[in-house]
């Protein structure tokens, strides 16, 4: 039966061409939306790596100032330090998490490049942030002196960069002359939030000297409130007048953020949703009309001993060879897409969607067919005859 | 091999009964090739849909080969049509988009059956109604009375012991018409049974047995 439905859509390709299309552009719109999905999903599975809740950041901008501005971020921290709320400060390069800020650099080891997002922090981030280590230790203030700049890196970038080496005290390049010194291992640091992929990350000390970096994120104690906010926004506008002071709380930082991932996903699945509606609704008047067409053969089927049954299934049977032969084409252009790595995202991400779309197709194609399948079945074969 | 007993065939709207079929006895005997007559609307297709197991009657009883078949369900009456019956249409009823051969096959598509049994089965059908050298046209590359070679090899492809031809000539000028009555006379004399619908006195007289409706009753 197979064979034989095969070869009636075959036969009609010309006039089925556009019902081809139409399917194939359906494969390939849920392909789109369908990798975006898996993508977010398998990214959101994998745990961010620190905590955020209780955490504030104290974003400082010092504007026209350029008069000792490190010696008065240090001031700032020593004061931000001793406030009783706060249970841990730390002080940090601008790319902070959940903000828009990245920093990236190529860093070598034994002739493998990797790409990874790099941090400054100090000697207090994995105690404010609450980031287990792996393996080794997280920087002290000692080893800023240290003639390898001392680095704590992800989990990721040692699965890229060492394999199942042990990277604790191995040397790593940026250029000829900075180099780094694997100190300690976290497991995962995802900046972005819960949508990010696991990325190599990088954390370098930050030193005394550096007056660029002037984001401090403390970590609150339970139930601080605005009124610490005002204060402390008040106390620091007093120590740096003229410098722009901005409090964000990292809750609410991930919350815009993962709207901000969100949002375009929504839309595009409306608008895919708007599209595959319409083209459900289109498959299911071809379909009917189709079977209107058709009264003639299935009466001829039923009468050489079709059961209903059997009527009802060849016409499923149809519309699934031609989304069989849709999804052929749409897997020439999908399978493109893992084979050649686009965007750097995992095959298993494309080989899912890919899955996942054909799913999806049979079951719109089978759901479209089905009622006008379920009618073709019922017509009395005596009359479909005699109306031929 | 064919019997109807009392037969009857009402059919109703919200405001309309209409009687179809009148009280019909008809005994068809094994190997016998009978027709069907009458005027336009007198019943004769309806007659020939009830003893082919499309239609239900109203009333009465219909026996094939010795089975009573009312009580039979819908998969057991389309199973007797692929076995037993073979239909032959006034139009043919070819799928224009299958070639000849993939058309004759289509009774054996609903046997288990493999593809390679098909494929001899509907060759030698084709052979027997001198189509061999068409097995790969399309239906629309035909003439009628080619056409309706082609449906009587389907027809015959499963081997049926009953053959009902409905207005078999019916489309076809009397040269292609005596000609596809000759085939349907050689299947008689190979043992088929065959009913015929027709409007024409010249090839019912070729038959053994007439039968002739008038307003839904049998009248000889």
């Amino acid at each position: 039966m197979l064979r034989h439905l095969f070869k009636l859509i075959w036969n009609k390709k010309g006039t089925h061409s556009l019902l081809i299309i139409e399917i194939w552009a359906s494969f390939m719109v849920l392909f789109g939306v369908l990798s975006l999905i898996v993508y977010n999903v398998s990214n959101y599975m994998e745990p961010i790596g620190f905590e955020y809740e209780s955490v504030w950041n104290l974003d400082l901008d010092n504007n026209q100032d350029t008069t000792k501005v490190a010696a008065k971020l240090q001031r700032i921290m020593q004061h931000v330090k001793a406030y009783p709320e706060v249970e841990s400060v730390s002080r940090m390069s601008s790319n902070t998490p959940f903000s828009a800020n990245q920093m990236n650099n190529s860093v070598t080891y034994n002739k493998v490049s990797v790409l990874t997002d790099q941090y400054r922090t100090d000697e207090n981030f994995s105690t404010t942030l609450s980031l287990p280590l792996a393996a080794g230790r997280w920087y002290k203030k000692e080893d800023k002196v240290a003639k390898s700049i001392p680095i704590v890196i992800n989990g990721k970038m040692k699965e890229k960069l060492f394999e199942s080496e042990n990277p604790l005290g191995r040397i790593i390049k940026k250029d000829d002359k900075t180099s780094f010194k694997v100190i300690g291992v976290i497991d995962n640091f995802k900046a972005k939030g819960e949508f990010m992929a696991n990325d190599p990350a990088m954390f370098e000390v930050l030193t005394d000297d550096n007056d660029w970096d002037s984001n401090f994120l403390m970590r609150v104690k339970p139930g601080t409130d605005a009124d610490f906010e005002a204060k402390l926004v008040k106390d620091v506008a007093v120590m740096l007048p003229g410098w722009g002071i901005e409090v964000s709380y990292l809750k609410e930082s991930r919350e815009n953020r993962h709207k901000l991932t969100l949002v375009p996903v929504i839309i595009f699945l409306i608008v895919s949703g708007f599209l595959l509606t319409n083209v459900a609704l289109g498959l299911f008047g071809i379909l009917n009309l189709s079977i209107a067409r058709r009264r003639g053969e299935i009466g001829l089927r039923r009468a050489m001993g079709a059961t209903e049954g059997k009527v009802a299934i060849q016409f499923l049977g149809e519309i699934w060879v031609l989304a069989a032969f849709s999804m052929i084409i749409g897997l020439v252009f999908a399978a493109q897409f893992p084979i050649m790595n686009v965007f750097d995202i995992a095959s298993g991400i494309y080989v899912t969607a890919i899955i996942a779309a054909s799913i999806i197709i049979f079951l719109i194609v089978t759901l479209c067919a089905w009622y006008p399948s379920r009618q073709a079945s019922r017509i009395h074969p005596a009359v479909a005859l005699h109306e031929e | 091999m064919i019997k109807l007993q009392n037969v009857e065939k009402v059919y109703r709207t919200s405001s309309i009964e209409t009687l179809a079929l009148n009280n019909i006895n008809l005994d068809v005997k094994k190997g016998e090739f009978i027709s069907i007559m009458g005027p336009s609307g007198c019943g004769k297709s309806t007659l020939l849909n009830i003893m082919g197991l499309l239609d239900e009657p109203s009333k009465g009883i219909i026996e094939i080969d010795g089975s009573r078949v009312e009580k039979y369900s819908e998969k057991n009456l389309a199973h007797l049509r692929n076995q037993k019956l073979g239909f032959i249409f006034q139009s043919f009823h070819l799928i224009n988009d299958l070639s000849v051969i993939d058309n004759v096959e289509i009774p054996l598509l609903y046997r288990s059956s493999t593809a390679k049994e098909r494929r001899e089965l509907a060759q030698e059908a084709l052979e027997k109604v001198g189509l061999s050298n068409r097995m790969k046209h399309f239906p629309k590359q035909l003439s009628g009375g080619q056409k309706q070679r082609v449906a009587i090899a389907r027809a015959i492809v499963g081997k049926p012991e009953i053959i009902l031809a409905d207005e078999p000539t019916g489309n076809l000028d009397s040269a292609m018409g005596n000609e596809i009555l000759n085939i349907l006379q050689s299947l008689n004399e190979g043992g088929a049974t065959i009913v015929m619908v027709t409007h024409d006195d010249a090839m019912a007289k070729r038959t053994h047995r007439l039968v002739r409706l008038f307003d839904g009753t049998q009248v000889l």
